[in-house]
């Protein structure tokens, strides 16, 4: 692989990291080795916001090559939400350019004494003043540094107002509206006055037999354009499973509370195709292309929002405007505020206010009544600049609930807001959201596809009945260790790509000879490390565990009656995962069997 | 009596059933478009069967079996293997899920599938409940 380059904002030292060759091989890239390199610095003393708290741009050897869906890159560290491991990965163009200049990553640290920005051009990088950019939101930031470095084809990653103001769910934007969006690595960005990293690169990405690696592409770039999870992500975006969610009774509304709501069928994939849709977007070299263009009243040709953000602005608020939905997204996009965590944390407080539990003295004078898209948008604004009860909101579910005596109402695991893919209606998710190492997150494994029958047969996974227990739990454990290849590679969760095909692809990158064991081996050691590093910073057998809300029954829709049984699947669990069950660690056998023997001191004292 | 999938007779039941199923009915009265289950040889199936049903409100107002797909323009095509659909048919295996790990290959508007799940998921379920049988 390529050297990372190491940048010190307190000092402005630049240097070259080269990996150990061996971390290369046992990790691959992306999130695995991230876990690896930030692993000694990861304490639980380690305040997020302090100038030696790291933030680690990582590329994966697949990142750029313009293989299926590949052009993705993660950002890592520790959570200034969740107290806990930190990742989030990244579409657009941004990853490849960065590869393209002959780095695999940027490593930062320390504290600039002002607002600044980096410049890298190639291999050449430089520190610039940032002070006139600080302020502006994402989009006018990326303008204004393309505008200002001046090189066309520049890519430029930043953070927003809400960044600057350390939201604990700021994140980095890129290319437009493509989001790093979740466990608040803006924040941390903005704690170190970085406001943003500007990339343009003309160098080639170096593949280990690149004789193999080009028809291998090619061949699994035409599978997956004809592949038909391909056709609807393209035709209709990831709102694609909007309709069928409903069906299943697996998208949440009215903050988790309710199983059926009446305006569903305006705010889906299917009608944001049949009404606004413009155009689509894709990232580098993809043959998906699920982003949404979108055309509302004023003519203006916009991002048009996704899954999470129609859920999280739509039914989990009661709301079936489609246009005031993909405005809300954009005015997050615009702050540089994940999507997810506005909308799961304004959802709490819309149910408190509903319950009672806090009142118009408590919410700057605003009457929180569900479906009231207006008064969404304001809280918005009073959130990215923390004023009024924007500064209790900036903060996320978990302390916003805690500030106001509801913490155990706050639909949320470890402080991350939970994504919107019911586990009353996918019970595999219920196992997904209590471990994942980022808190509440339907990236470390989208298992509800799993739960709906793409349950591949070449990793050993078997169908079971969406709304099975503990029989799962090695599912879904194979499924985590799979989807961690794929933050390590880093490839797109979309690209229904076969499990073959991304072997190949691997060993012709890597210059590696392994068989699908091998590859889920290593997906496995990340995920090990990334729960033993969680381990050292206090996450015990007790953080393993779904919010109230989803362990009380919907009333109606297509799960009522149902809650997954997560005391037995997380026995279940940690049988198939070789954890310790009193205590939900790694245990040292484990450790061994993953290579990982030098960790156990720190968890097994 | 035994009702064979694929047969003409099952053909014939399963428009027989969607026009007198009140479930179908009340489901799928604003779907609009026809569709062709393309059936391609696998298992005790040695050549390919088309069949061509006409969809509309809640009816079904035609079916035929075609020897190939040059006289009509469906609005969706369904594609599976013999002993894919007949997985299906049995109720083995889940329409969406077939969808989903390339066993049943779907080609018209995705928005108007997916904006239609129900629909689709009470079709198969009336074409299940009318077979007996599968080729064996």
């Amino acid at each position: 692989m390529q050297p990372i380059l190491k940048v010190n904002l307190t000092t402005g030292d630049i240097a070259e990291y080269i990996v150990p060759p061996e971390w290369e091989r046992d990790y691959l890239g992306g999130a695995s080795l991230a876990a690896r390199l930030l692993y000694p610095l990861l304490t639980g003393d380690l305040d997020p916001f302090c100038p030696e708290s790291p933030l680690l741009f990582l590329n994966g050897p697949l990142s750029g090559t313009a293989g299926p869906s590949v052009g993705r890159f993660v950002v890592c560290g520790k959570s200034p939400a969740t107290g806990l491991w930190a990742e989030s990965n990244c579409g657009g163009f941004w990853g490849p350019e960065l590869r393209f200049c002959g780095y695999d990553g940027l490593w930062i640290t320390g504290k600039a004494e002002k607002p600044v920005y980096l410049w890298l051009n190639d291999s050449h990088l430089e520190i610039r003043d940032g002070t006139e950019v600080w302020g502006k939101d994402t989009y006018e930031s990326q303008t204004y540094i393309k505008d200002e470095v001046g090189i066309s084809g520049a890519h430029v990653l930043t953070i927003g107002p809400a960044g600057e103001n350390g939201v604990l769910f700021a994140g980095l934007l890129c290319d437009h509206g493509r989001a790093a969006g979740r466990t608040g690595l803006g924040a941390v960005a903005g704690s170190k006055n970085l406001k943003a990293i500007a990339v343009k690169g003309t160098k080639k990405i170096p593949l280990a037999r690149p004789e193999l690696f080009p028809p291998l592409r090619s061949a699994a770039n035409h599978a997956l354009k004809e592949d038909n999870l391909t056709h609807v992500f393209h035709d209709l975006g990831t709102a694609c499973v909007a309709d069928y969610a409903d069906y299943l009774g697996a998208m949440p509304k009215k903050y988790f509370h309710s199983g059926v709501f009446e305006g569903v069928g305006k705010v889906s994939g299917s009608t944001m195709a049949e009404t606004i849709l413009a155009g689509v977007s894709a990232c580098h070299a993809c043959v998906i292309a699920c982003g949404r263009v979108v055309r509302l009243e004023d003519g203006e040709k916009r991002k048009g929002p996704e899954y999470e953000t129609i859920v999280s602005f739509g039914p989990n608020l009661l709301n079936d405007d489609l246009a005031a939905i993909t405005r809300l997204g954009e005015l997050c996009d615009r702050y540089g505020m994940d999507t997810i965590s506005a909308g799961g944390t304004i959802g709490l407080a819309y149910y408190l206010f509903d319950r009672g539990v806090i009142n118009i003295k408590d919410t700057s004078g605003l009457i929180l009544h569900w479906g009231d898209v207006k008064t969404v948008e304001q809280l918005l604004h009073l959130t990215a600049r923390r004023e009024g009860i924007g500064e209790y909101l900036a903060q996320g579910s978990r302390l916003f609930g805690r500030h106001f005596g509801a913490e155990q109402e706050a639909v949320q695991v470890n402080g991350l807001e939970v994504a919107y893919h019911d586990p009353r209606a996918y019970s595999g998710m219920a196992l997904v959201y209590a471990t994942s190492p980022r808190g509440a997150c339907h990236n470390q494994s989208d298992y509800f596809y799993v739960d709906l029958g793409q349950a591949d047969s070449s990793l050993r996974m078997e169908f079971y009945n969406r709304q099975a227990g503990s029989e799962k739990a090695l599912n879904v454990a194979r499924h985590q260790d799979w989807r961690t290849v794929f933050n390590a590679l880093v490839m797109c969760t979309f690209a229904n790509v076969s499990v073959d095909t991304v072997v190949a692809l691997v060993n012709s990158a890597c210059g590696l000879d392994w068989n699908v064991e091998d590859l889920l081996g290593s997906g496995e050691r990340a995920w090990n490390l990334k729960r033993v590093i969680n381990n050292r910073l206090g996450l015990t057998r007790a953080n393993d565990k779904l919010p109230k809300a989803l362990l009380e029954p919907y009333q109606d829709g297509g799960s009522a009656g149902y809650v997954p049984p997560i005391d037995e699947m997380l026995k279940a669990y940690y049988i198939a995962r070789g954890w310790d069950p009193e205590t939900g660690k790694p245990t040292p056998k484990k450790l061994v069997e993953l290579g990982l023997e030098w960790v156990t001191q720190d968890i097994w004292k | 009596m035994a009702t064979i999938f694929p047969s003409n007779e099952w053909l014939k039941d399963l428009s027989i059933k969607l026009n007198n199923d009140t479930k179908y009915a009340q489901i799928a009265r604003n779907w609009e478009g026809d569709i062709c289950v393309v059936i391609e040889p696998s298992g005790p199936l040695t050549e390919q069967l088309i069949y061509y049903l006409d969809l509309w409100h809640g009816k079904c107002r035609k079916t035929e079996i075609l020897k190939d797909l040059s006289s009509v323009k469906p609005k969706f095509v369904l594609t599976a293997t013999y002993d894919n659909i007949s997985h299906i048919m049995l109720g083995e295996l889940d329409p969406m899920t077939a969808m989903m790990t390339r066993k049943l290959q779907v080609h018209g508007s995705m928005a108007y599938m997916m904006g239609n799940v129900p629909t689709v998921l009470d079709f198969v379920r009336c074409a299940r409940e009318v077979t007996t049988e599968v080729l064996s």
